[in-house]
């Protein structure tokens, strides 16, 4: 008991001015800014497809481009929520990413469906994945910078989520610079990767989000 | 806790000791051995104090500061859990140990007792016992508030090192 009392005073002498975290929706607003102005230079770099206003036009391509959006917010909105001890008191919002998944598996099976007779597959296939992944690196880095400036209790699920929406943003880059509709091609080689990424999230969050 | 932030070293103090009290009630229940209790006491302080940034004095205090405590908690039992694991010993084994007579040891004490200080604290007290002051298993039991079986594993886990340590 008496060592308890000698670390309060030692905790309490060093009680400087803290400056509280910013509020997790501000935080994602902020790193929602930031991917949108790196998707916006890799888009004007690497060239939208050439069919892109044509493509906004079909039902289909607009609803997953939607959907893979919206995984994006929701997950970068869950990691900024799951950076915090009691997830902000937000409970259900950090575990949100479950519906976005649903509702995104949802939009591709219909969009499977529609796709009659399918699209050609392309030539090309892993290269698009790890285009995905190379897309990835640099949002990842800087979630994961950012997140341990915070205190995650919950850090298996913070890596997680910070690498998917890492990912999503890879995903909505290529979706839109490459000029491929195979909704096998995308599901094999864009969408289903994104599970691994997730698996690797939780080691990864283990390694560098424990405190 | 907002005067905490604001840097007041006073309210900062008492909202600690208050932390204390509320959370030992809860450790305590989940954790046998008062001595750990303390430990993660300290743990869970520490954590408070470098993750008090993450609390903005708008929501309630309660639920963040147990959502601390739940996750060092579940931290050192998961430590608790793999270091028994790690030490665990087969049946069979046991029963062979358990037959041995553990205050016999082909090694005298004094060449090893250099050895036996660097040992984990129970497991040197039960060997110093054993060989220095020439206790038997069923004395040293009695000495300790163990078991007889219990003092007999400690030393053979004792010697295991031990032995290990020499034949470098």
């Amino acid at each position: 008991m008496a060592n308890i009392d000698d670390l309060v005073a030692t905790l309490a002498q060093d009680a400087a001015t803290v400056k509280p975290a910013p509020h997790p929706f501000l935080l994602c607003f902020q790193w929602m800014g930031a991917a949108a102005i790196y998707l916006a230079l890799a888009l004007a770099i690497s060239g939208p497809r050439p069919d892109l206003l044509d493509r906004f036009h079909h039902a289909w391509f607009v609803a997953e481009i939607v959907a893979l959006l919206g995984v994006f917010i929701v997950t970068s909105l869950s990691t900024a929520l799951l950076a915090f001890p009691d997830l902000h008191q937000k409970r259900r919002l950090a575990f949100a990413p479950i519906a976005a998944f649903t509702l995104f598996l949802g939009v591709l099976f219909l969009a499977w469906r529609a796709d009659a007779p399918p699209s050609p597959l392309p030539v090309h296939s892993f290269e698009c994945t790890l285009s995905i992944a190379l897309m990835t690196l640099l949002p990842a880095a800087w979630a994961f910078y950012s997140l341990r400036r915070f205190a995650s209790t919950h850090y298996r699920l913070a890596g997680s989520a910070a690498l998917l929406s890492a990912f999503s943003v890879g995903a909505l880059w290529l979706r839109l610079h490459e000029d491929t509709d195979s909704i096998a091609h995308l599901v094999e080689w864009h969408y289903l990767p994104m599970l691994v990424i997730g698996l690797a999230g939780l080691w990864l969050g283990k390694v560098l989000l424990k405190w | 806790m907002r005067e905490s932030l604001a840097g007041d070293q006073r309210a900062y103090a008492a909202l600690l000791q208050e932390t204390t009290r509320l959370l030992r009630p809860f450790l305590a229940k989940r954790l046998n051995i008062a001595s750990e209790v303390d430990d993660l006491m300290q743990e869970i302080l520490i954590s408070i104090h470098k993750a008090r940034h993450t609390y903005d004095g708008n929501r309630p205090y309660k639920p963040w500061v147990y959502a601390i405590a739940k996750f060092r908690l579940q931290d050192h039992l998961r430590t608790h859990y793999s270091d028994q694991l790690r030490h665990a010993l087969d049946f069979d084994e046991l029963e062979e140990y358990l037959l041995e007579p553990v205050t016999e040891s082909l090694m005298s004490y004094e060449s090893i007792s250099g050895e036996v200080d660097k040992l984990p604290d129970k497991q040197a007290m039960i060997l110093r016992f054993l060989h220095q002051d020439g206790y038997t298993a069923r004395e040293v039991a009695e000495k300790t508030g163990m078991t007889e079986s219990a003092v007999k594993v400690a030393a053979h886990r004792a010697y295991k090192v031990l032995r290990k340590k020499l034949e470098r």
